[in-house]
């Protein structure tokens, strides 16, 4: 358990998703209490990935579901809390990070009939770099879904700090750990 | 420059608003009346200091409150109603068909 007083924190894009879904109840229960405190800290990234997402959905849709995803894209921007910019400080981090882990850690996700292309698997990890990068540069720590990718960055960054002065320990926690 | 900026700074008179206040009457449960003049007595405040502050942060409280609220209503609208692999694609895992099925 991790008390929402320690906040605020920073959010990957996917542990955002998974805690405001609302599915895992006591993450949701974890949610509730940690936005009575404090606002939630996203990447600009994670701004980008979300809204791509949703486009992506919006031109496969039929005219009735492209409604339906637009509110929830509009309640979403609406919802968005503090967005951390992609400065110089961050792109210097996240360069150093893609330099010393080039491949993604983990294999293309991929579903029941779907796949994910090898080409977006790797801006999908270039996008984790940046996000890992934009936390490590704010000094927050970052609440994460995604052990295999964040944890390689973790590692990467203890084993090379002198590219990474005055900066780190990357702190993370899983969202599946903090209720 | 940095010293020029520090120096202007600590010359600045700190600026201090005072909270404009109102004279009114309330009607109070005698219990918590009670308790509010025992925390006055000790803290050698008078009981206005004592329930103005316990009703400030009962509205900040509130005001937290409605806000988390609002939040969490703002995620519902945001990611109800899609499937896992709409919901993927959401979190930036962008799927395709897989071509070699």
């Amino acid at each position: 358990m991790v008390s929402p007083r320690f906040g605020p924190f920073q959010f990957d894009t996917s542990a955002e998703g998974w805690l405001g879904r609302g599915t895992n109840v006591e993450g949701h229960a974890w949610l509730r209490q940690y936005v009575a405190l404090h606002e939630i800290h996203v990447s600009a990234i994670t701004v980008i990935e979300r809204i791509r997402g949703y486009s992506s959905l919006w031109s496969r849709a039929d005219r009735l579901n492209r409604e339906r995803i637009e509110a929830a894209r509009i309640a979403y921007l609406n919802n968005l809390g503090r967005v951390w910019p992609l400065d110089a400080a961050v792109a210097v981090v996240a360069g150093e990070i893609v330099a010393l882990v080039p491949e993604p850690p983990s294999p293309p996700r991929r579903s029941h009939r779907l796949i994910e292309s090898r080409q977006e698997r790797l801006a999908r990890w270039r996008f984790d770099a940046m996000i890992a990068a934009t936390a490590l540069v704010a000094g927050m720590t970052l609440i994460h879904n995604n052990a295999a990718d964040f944890e390689s960055i973790r590692g990467a960054i203890e084993r090379s700090p002198t590219r990474f002065p005055n900066l780190g320990p990357l702190e993370l926690i899983r969202c599946t750990s903090l209720a | 420059m940095q010293f020029v900026r520090q120096s202007v700074m600590t010359l600045k008179r700190p600026t201090q608003s005072t909270p404009k206040k109102r004279r009114t009457t309330l009607t109070l449960p005698a219990d918590i009346l009670q308790e509010a003049e025992g925390i006055a007595r000790a803290r050698q405040v008078n009981v206005s200091t004592v329930i103005a502050e316990a009703l400030s942060d009962g509205l900040r409280l509130q005001t937290a409150a409605e806000r988390a609220e609002h939040i969490i209503e703002g995620y519902k609208n945001a990611f109800s109603g899609f499937s896992d692999d709409e919901m993927a694609i959401l979190d930036g895992v962008i799927l395709e068909e897989d071509a070699r099925r």
